[in-house]
């Protein structure tokens, strides 16, 4: 049986009044996206998934450790097998492109140093981005441009767990490769599990798309979507109706 | 009448508490700092083999822009400094060689040199420092490095902190040249001191003892401007509070070298 890549149990996040706590987990491979209204608490799950933030409670288990019982030197190894894409795009400004993407791979030694360079020209080539790119100043990239150069640098590392917390960037730099294409032809290839908050649009929800969906800072309901269409609950309902219009 | 006899007390005890709250405030600012300080050290402890060229990097980067791009401008900094120092011990007719170089010593080196070094290192480093972590904690590439397993303080701190303990020293050493050249050829002109005369009394005030203790002031002032600094960038939630952050952080950086140069001043001479 494959090792469990994230389950959390007992969470609570951090708000008030305190929502009531709940158990998710997600297997390698598996992709999960979250539903619910606005203030729902997705955003607030990421991040405290990704230890920016302390829940009020709860158990998290990464890749079969739990995370409460690590020393930061241990819990630091877990997380460089972690790709994180928050809200803004989170480059380095001064840096150019190349030197963004190279460096988690230089900084968790991915790679010998001396092949770094190819290691990153050969990622953006497989991604179908211009290589003319990675000489930019992240400064000078358009908020598109930002937005896949965050999601590259999430990916480079060959994380086993995805977390993202952001609409992913809706247009695409080369014409009929959209985020779609992108995420069947390089991320599901790479076989990681995919927590991902892409909002109403980003990704198309089939009947078999798994769901999270959250309301009020917890989890109403976990399962594919064509399960929770017939949930007794109008919320869970009306969540997965919406995504699939 | 019975109103200010009943307000008075009461005024008294509201100044004592005010009083008190503003202490109980400077002392957690300390600790608040330490604190920070103690953290920064302890993520050296857990640094990885891959993280050491980064530190050595950004370490060198600090360097050159804090001691080495702004040497030029310190020593004519401090050669105008050495002209305005020689003023008054010219209007005073001060001639004793003696006495000059220990004025220097004990005026310009001792305090004032490490002083307007830290004034210029908060200003001008420790601004951009602020307005650059700032930057990376607004846009959440702080966050981002953090949540993939980059210790932010080892990787963002601790480089700035180790090249602006090395670059400090420089600058008061730049200064000091510039002092001692400024002040020499003044005296040298109206009082006919003769240059190297001043410059063998300079040096002969420089021992061992003062030496390590302006060197552990400079230290203790670079770390301090460093943690300030760093610790307002990482309190950054927005863009719109890097504007805010940066004349607290230069205020409060600059006031606590004061209190460091104020301290050892005691040490030395108390």
């Amino acid at each position: 049986m494959a090792e469990v890549a994230l389950r959390a149990r007992g969470w609570v996040l951090d708000r008030r009044p305190a929502p009531k706590p709940f158990d998710f987990q997600v297997m390698p491979s598996e992709l999960w996206m979250l539903v619910g209204a606005v203030d729902s608490g997705r955003r607030e799950l990421i991040h405290s998934l990704a230890g920016l933030v302390e829940p009020q409670a709860g158990r998290l288990e990464l890749f079969g450790h739990d995370v409460a019982q690590l020393g930061s030197r241990a819990r630091a190894e877990l997380h460089r097998q972690i790709g994180v894409v928050l809200e803004q795009p989170g480059l380095v400004p001064a840096w150019s492109v190349f030197e963004n993407l190279a460096l988690l791979v230089r900084y968790h030694r991915l790679v010998p140093g001396d092949a770094v360079e190819d290691y990153v020209v050969e990622f953006v080539e497989s991604c179908r981005l211009p290589r003319a790119l990675l000489t930019r100043l992240a400064s000078d990239l358009s908020l598109l441009e930002s937005q896949w150069i965050g999601l590259l640098r999430a990916l480079v590392i060959r994380p086993r767990l995805l977390l993202v917390s952001t609409y992913l960037p809706q247009e695409t730099l080369v014409a009929g490769y959209g985020v779609w294409t992108f995420f069947a032809e390089v991320v599901e290839p790479m076989g990681m599990a995919i927590l991902v908050d892409a909002g109403p649009q980003a990704l198309p929800i089939g009947a078999e798309t798994r769901l999270l969906v959250m309301d009020e800072g917890t989890l109403l309901a976990a399962g594919q979507a064509a399960e929770l269409a017939q949930h007794p609950d109008a919320t869970v309902r009306r969540h997965v109706r919406l995504h699939h219009a | 009448m019975r109103v200010v006899t009943a307000t008075t007390p009461a005024r008294g005890w509201q100044s004592i508490e005010s009083l008190g709250q503003t202490a109980i405030r400077l002392l957690r600012g300390v600790l608040e700092e330490l604190d920070f300080l103690a953290v920064v050290l302890m993520s050296s402890g857990s640094m990885s083999r891959g993280e050491w060229p980064f530190l050595v990097r950004h370490a060198w980067q600090q360097i050159y822009f804090t001691a080495v791009r702004q040497a030029v401008l310190l020593a004519v900094v401090g050669l105008i400094l050495g002209v305005l120092t020689a003023f008054p011990l010219i209007v005073f007719r001060i001639e004793d060689p003696h006495l000059l170089g220990r004025i220097t010593n004990i005026m310009m080196y001792h305090q004032f040199s490490p002083i307007l070094a830290t004034l210029f290192v908060a200003g001008l480093s420790g601004a951009a420092i602020t307005a650059e972590l700032g930057e990376l904690r607004a846009n959440q590439a702080i966050d981002h490095l953090a949540a993939m397993g980059v210790n932010p303080y080892s990787f963002f701190v601790l480089p700035r902190l180790i090249g602006m303990v090395l670059s400090l020293p420089i600058l008061v050493l730049w200064l000091n040249v510039g002092v001692t050249i400024g002040a020499a050829a003044m005296l040298n002109l109206y009082q006919q001191v003769p240059l190297t005369v001043f410059f063998r009394v300079c040096l002969a005030g420089l021992s061992r003892g003062s030496l390590a203790l302006t060197g552990a002031m400079v230290v203790m002032q670079a770390i301090h401007v460093i943690l300030v600094q760093t610790s307002s960038a990482f309190r950054v939630g927005a863009y719109v509070d890097i504007p805010r952050t940066l004349p607290g952080a230069f205020a409060r950086s600059f006031v606590g070298c004061l209190v460091i140069a104020l301290l050892f001043s005691l040490v030395r001479y108390g």
